[in-house]
């Protein structure tokens, strides 16, 4: 555990890999309590009882030695056990091992451990680090799958190197649990992480360990906003749906948009009234892109544009819509700019172009409030269109 | 009346399954796929598809509590020849046991299940054991086979309720 593997030292490392795991643990659900247990020096001792004060647990954590010898089974037992008189029955029992010693227990007796820790529903977490003799990533895999019960128990296997031992948890299901719970910490300390380079960049520009009331007020609007826009997005491509609906165009691929809740679209009226003038830039961007994309499809040579545009990820009939109406446009000998519109009215299409263009973020808030007003102009160019064919079809 | 012999319930006993308080039956050992609610439920238990079966080895410990306090008179436990339960542990009012704590404490009774009670004859439990009843405490030790595995089809409590204070009941007395 002296060894310089991995910086500072195998110790250390564990140390702070340690404190990360108490902190996101202690921070994703208030009554989640973590306790501590060493397996070597003397003999299995448990530094503190599972508590929900991280500052107890931190201060337990210094001052311990290197030495004596790891004994897995038996620490297993103890913590076992300390979970067990848990003052809180309700409480999901957890053991997070931390395997950077050699392990001198064969597999039949691991795995006697392992069936014995599922049978009292005791989930287990195995970082294993350090060495790779002796067979020891088999012998801890072998743990895993006999305590294993529905993917509750994971082991991570950390090769030495550059990145800290830390980093590396991070991102595992170890510290972000299963899925649902402690990515707010999580995100912060990544953050955090990246940032310990000189980049001191957090998520909101503040700092989740100072203040995180703030940071957790921050990530909700954040949050409250996304789904706004998500809406605002969605109620967008309705109404393409209806659009193309009233032309009588069979395509079964807009039956899922039309399925939506009418409630959604009363809901996001207001949302139409973003001001554009902060996005003219964008705006003369994509209206750019678009001409330019146009300008291959007045060519004329339609089969060509067809292959061109069969490398987006569109739909079919929405693009062979598209694309006849453009057809019909040009021969119609019709302005540019309702061309261009007929077409951006095509989210999805849009959606493909703007994918393709490098630089141009298709999920950043001001290019969907762009589409969406720019659906919202070429909608009353769209009603006047519709009289048109439909004198066309009475001759 | 069901076809299977000796099935009726005793004079003055009732089911006590529209007793059991859902949200703290708790089953160590079982698999997810075969949980305590088939064994368990109204509608589950007598579905032959849907049986409780063990885990790691063929020890099962269930925890079921009661919505009010109970006595309980017998109870049947329905389960395949093979890998029934055989030894069956109930203790009364102890909560949160585990496997390693169950042979701390004596049983407040401890039935051998035959093949007759495993095709659903109620077993007579004592009842004088049984008279002030908050929680049940089913320890399911071996099979009649001795496989790994021990099923089980249906477990069903009979018995009788002691008048208690129904919460729902109580309402507020009006200012006057």
């Amino acid at each position: 555990m002296r060894n310089g593997d991995y910086a500072p030292s195998r110790f250390q490392a564990q140390a702070d890999a340690i404190n990360l795991i108490c902190g996101a643990k202690t921070q994703s659900n208030p009554e989640n309590t973590v306790g501590v247990l060493t397996m070597a020096g003397n003999g299995v001792r448990v530094l503190v009882t599972p508590t929900s004060d991280l500052g107890k647990i931190l201060s337990c954590i210094h001052g311990l030695v290197v030495g004596g010898e790891a004994n897995l089974t038996a620490a297993i037992q103890v913590a076992q056990l300390a979970l067990k008189h848990r003052q809180n029955k309700r409480q999901q029992q957890r053991i997070i091992v931390f395997a950077g010693s050699p392990i001198k227990y064969d597999n039949k007796t691991l795995e006697a451990i392992g069936r014995k820790l599922k049978k009292n529903s005791v989930a287990l977490d195995v970082v294993n680090f350090g060495e790779s003799d002796d067979g020891k990533p088999e012998k801890l895999e072998a743990l895993i799958t006999a305590v294993n019960n529905n993917d509750s128990s994971h082991i991570v296997h950390v090769p030495a190197g550059q990145n800290a031992l830390s980093d590396v948890l991070i991102s595992t299901p170890i510290v972000t649990g299963d899925g649902d719970e402690g990515s707010g910490f999580v995100v912060a300390a990544a953050v955090a992480a990246a940032g310990g380079g000189g980049l001191s960049g957090f998520d909101f520009g503040v700092d989740p360990n100072v203040d995180p009331e703030l940071a957790l007020a921050l990530r909700i609007s954040m949050e409250e906003e996304r789904v706004r826009q998500e809406a605002a997005a969605k109620r967008a491509a309705e109404q393409a749906a209806e659009q193309e609906k009233v032309r009588e165009l069979a395509s079964g691929s807009h039956d899922d948009t039309m399925a939506e809740p009418v409630s959604n679209s009363t809901l996001m009226v207001d949302d139409k009234g973003h001001n554009l003038t902060s996005q003219d830039d964008e705006a003369a961007l994509l209206e750019q892109a678009l001409a330019m994309s146009m300008d291959v499809a007045k060519s004329g040579t339609a089969p060509v544009v067809d292959t061109d545009m069969s490398d987006a990820t569109v739909d079919d009939q929405e693009l062979a819509y598209a694309l006849q109406m453009s057809v019909q446009d040009s021969a119609r000998d019709m302005s540019s700019q309702s061309e261009m519109s007929k077409v951006l009215e095509d989210q999805s299409f849009v959606s493909s172009i703007l994918n393709s263009l490098p630089g141009v973020d298709p999920n950043d808030p001001s290019l969907k409030d762009l589409l969406a007003s720019l659906q919202g102009e070429s909608e009353p160019q769209q009603k006047q269109k519709e009289d048109k064919p439909e004198e066309d079809h009475d001759d | 009346m069901t076809s299977t012999p000796s099935s009726s319930i005793p004079r003055g006993q009732v089911d006590l399954v529209e007793f059991v308080d859902w949200s703290g039956v708790e089953c160590l050992n079982q698999t997810t796929s075969h949980p305590i609610v088939n064994a368990l439920k109204q509608g589950s238990r007598d579905d032959d598809g849907l049986h409780l079966e063990s885990d790691a080895d063929e020890q099962l410990l269930i925890y079921v509590p009661f919505l009010q306090v109970i006595k309980l008179h017998s109870v049947v436990i329905v389960g395949p020849e093979e890998e029934g339960p055989k030894t069956v542990k109930l203790f009364a009012n102890k909560e949160h046991m585990g496997f390693s704590n169950v042979n701390d404490y004596p049983p407040s009774d401890s039935i051998d299940l035959s093949l007759d009670n495993l095709k659903g004859m109620p077993v007579t439990v004592k009842y004088v054991k049984f008279q002030n009843i908050r929680s049940l405490t089913i320890f399911i030790e071996d099979n009649q086979g001795g496989s790994d595995v021990t099923k089980v089809q249906k477990i069903a409590f009979l018995g009788t309720t002691v008048d208690t204070t129904n919460m729902k009941d109580l309402k507020k007395i009006e200012e006057h």
